[in-house]
Parts: C-alpha cells; sequence; structure tokens
C-alpha cells in the first residue's frame, strides 16, 4: 500500500532547504499536504511501523535522515523497539 | 560500427561516501584498490562512452510515473542531486544521443518499450562507482535506469535481455565508437525495512559463482533467492544487464567483501572479453 501524500512528502523532502523548514515547522509544511488524520499522528509521533507499512522502503529511510534520526535508532523503530 | 570494449559492474551506497571513514582501514584499502582496478580497467578499454545501468533513488521519478526503464538520450544530464554527494566534481555530465537514441530504436523494434528523458539526473548510484573509480575525465554517460527501487520490479530475464539488447544496439550503431557497460548496485543489502543492515554473504558468494553458470541456473538461483533477500540486493538486475551485454560470458572478480559499515555486500567484477 501506498499512501500517496506521505510519500509525496518525504520525496519533497530530499531538497534541503524544504526539510530544514520541516525541521524547523513541522506544522507548516505539514499543512500543505492533504494527509489523513491518522498518518500525520504516525509523523508527528516518528511511528516508523505505521508509515513503513504506507510508503517505500527507500523514501521512509531519507525521510527520517532528513529529520535527523541516526540509523541505529531509525532501525530499532522499525524493528518495533 | 561501435563496439563494446568492456562490461563492468561495481556496487554503490550513499554510506560509500559519508561513512568512508568509519569503514575499518583494511576494509576501506580494499574497497578503495578495487575501485581503482575497475577504473584502471576501464580507462584502459578507452572508452568513448559509458553505457551505465542504476536505480533512480528518488530523484527523477515518483509515484507519478515510475518507469521500468528509462534511457537518457539528452546532450547532458545533471549531476546528482543529494547534498552529500558534493564530492563529486561534475555538475553536469556529458551524454551521447546519437547512441542513447540509436539503443532506444533498437529495443522499440526489438519488442522493448522503454521511457526516454532528455534530461536526467544522475544520481549517487549512477555517481558513486564513477567518483571512486578515479575517472577525472569521464567518458560520455549513456544511463540507462533500471527500476529496482518500487515494485513491481522487471523480470530477471527481462533484465539479461536488455543487456543482450545493448550488445546488439552497439554492434549496430553506424560510428566508431568504443563503447564500455557498466552495472552500479548490489549486492545484498536492505534499506529502510527490519532487516536494515544486513548483508547475506552466503548469497552474494553463490550469485557470483552462478554468473560464470548457464543463464537459467543463475536466473533460476535469483528468481528464487531475492524475494528473500533484503530490498537493495534487486539491484543485482544491473548486473545481469551487463552480464547479457557481455553474452553471458563469466566475469573476474575483482573483489567481493561484505562490509557492515556501509551496509552492503560489495562486489566489483570485470566480464571476460
Amino acid at each position: 500500500m501506498r499512501d500517496y501524500w506521505v510519500s509525496k512528502l518525504f520525496f519533497d523532502l530530499q531538497a534541503p532547504a524544504t526539510a530544514a523548514e520541516f525541521r524547523a515547522n513541522r506544522d507548516a509544511v505539514l499543512g500543505r499536504y492533504p494527509i489523513a488524520d491518522e498518518a500525520r499522528k504516525a509523523i508527528l509521533e516518528n511511528d516508523v511501523p505505521f508509515l513503513a507499512q504506507r510508503t517505500n522502503a527507500y523514501l521512509l529511510r531519507y525521510y527520517f535522515f532528513a529529520t535527523g534520526m541516526k540509523d541505529e535508532e531509525f532501525i530499532r523503530r522499525l524493528r518495533g523497539g | 560500427m561501435a563496439e563494446l570494449v568492456g562490461c563492468f559492474a561495481a556496487s554503490h551506497g550513499p554510506l560509500l561516501l559519508r561513512e568512508w571513514e568509519a569503514i575499518p582501514p583494511d576494509q576501506k584499502a580494499r574497497l578503495a584498490g578495487a575501485y581503482a582496478e575497475l577504473g584502471r580497467r576501464l580507462l584502459a578499454a578507452r572508452p568513448d562512452v559509458i553505457v551505465e545501468i542504476a536505480p533512480d533513488h528518488w530523484s527523477n521519478f515518483f509515484l507519478d510515473h515510475i518507469p521500468s526503464v528509462c534511457i537518457g538520450v539528452g546532450e547532458a544530464h545533471e549531476g546528482p542531486p543529494e547534498p552529500w554527494m558534493k564530492a563529486f566534481p561534475h555538475r553536469e555530465l556529458a551524454g551521447d544521443p546519437g547512441l542513447a537514441s540509436h539503443i532506444a530504436i533498437t529495443a522499440l523494434e526489438n519488442g522493448f518499450e522503454p521511457s526516454l528523458s532528455h534530461r536526467l539526473k544522475l544520481d549517487h548510484g549512477f555517481c558513486i562507482p564513477l567518483l571512486r573509480m578515479g575517472l577525472r575525465a569521464l567518458p560520455r554517460i549513456v544511463p540507462v535506469v533500471l527500476n529496482s527501487i518500487e515494485p513491481p520490479l522487471p523480470s530477471l530475464r527481462r533484465c539479461l535481455q536488455w543487456g543482450e539488447l545493448l550488445k546488439t544496439a552497439i554492434a549496430s550503431y553506424p560510428s566508431p565508437l568504443r563503447v564500455a557497460v557498466l552495472g552500479s548496485g548490489g549486492l545484498s543489502h536492505s534499506i529502510g525495512e527490519p532487516t536494515m543492515g544486513a548483508i547475506d554473504e552466503q548469497l552474494d558468494r553463490e550469485c557470483i559463482r552462478l554468473f560464470s553458470a548457464a543463464d537459467e541456473q543463475l536466473l533460476s538461483f535469483l528468481e528464487r533467492q531475492l524475494p528473500l533477500a533484503g530490498n537493495g540486493t534487486a539491484e543485482i538486475r544491473n548486473w545481469l544487464v551487463a552480464h547479457g551485454a557481455a553474452g553471458s560470458r563469466g566475469f573476474e572478480l575483482v573483489d567481493y567483501l561484505p562490509v557492515p559499515a556501509v551496509i552492503v555486500g560489495c562486489g566489483f567484477a570485470a566480464w571476460q572479453r
């Protein structure tokens, strides 16, 4: 399953300026995307397993890299830790 | 007529640049040596053009349109868009529209339907091998984006056929060009999934062994094993293209080493001429 708008957000955050804006003000950037409430909550809570079900694995990694999460922490969350 | 002067394959991965200094010294030396040796062999083949096969890591394409295969037919391609790829010295890479268009037309005449792009961004998948091989003056590049990122992926058999198609197209191109083929990616790795970081050395070594066996054996093995392997292992498709272009002659393994610091089973190969 692919959530188009979650995926689009992650895709767009590959741009350094957008990623910086997102890190500074998540709500402002999230407001530009018609993301469902459940997915928005998962983004705000860094719910990696939920998001992993809804987007491409590479995009997921790019997203958490863009937010500054270390790979070790990302992997721990991926495994449901 | 153009001449196929060599077929090569090498791994790529963001951490081969971003975490280069974190790689244990003995492994770093082997990686550097393998890339350098592949670069030496590639330069010794004196290619005018490199047809390079790599995935698009969401640099050009999104869910709106995901081609299985896209040929870069432009006069120029953009350098890598990733901000951490600044070490790559080329912001623009010269293409070869004549050869690229000939490959596209040959493909269409033979039952293949590639997408075309007149302006591709060549991300780390294309550029890390070029950078690490130390190719200061780059030959012209004909990029072939092969989807190994977002399922459904092109079949393994079709990737081998793409290689055979490249061989045919190069041999029938009516200019005296020297052309090399470079597959970029693999071997085993896992990205953004619970097994992230895992390297399947046993799979890699068996895969390497089977590149010297009959195509049916190789394809049968990969068809069974790739669905069970880490998602990045799908990039072995790019090796299959090089293998097909080389007429399925076995390759010389320049080196293989699993490198946990870059979470990739790193392989380097030069096909026999």
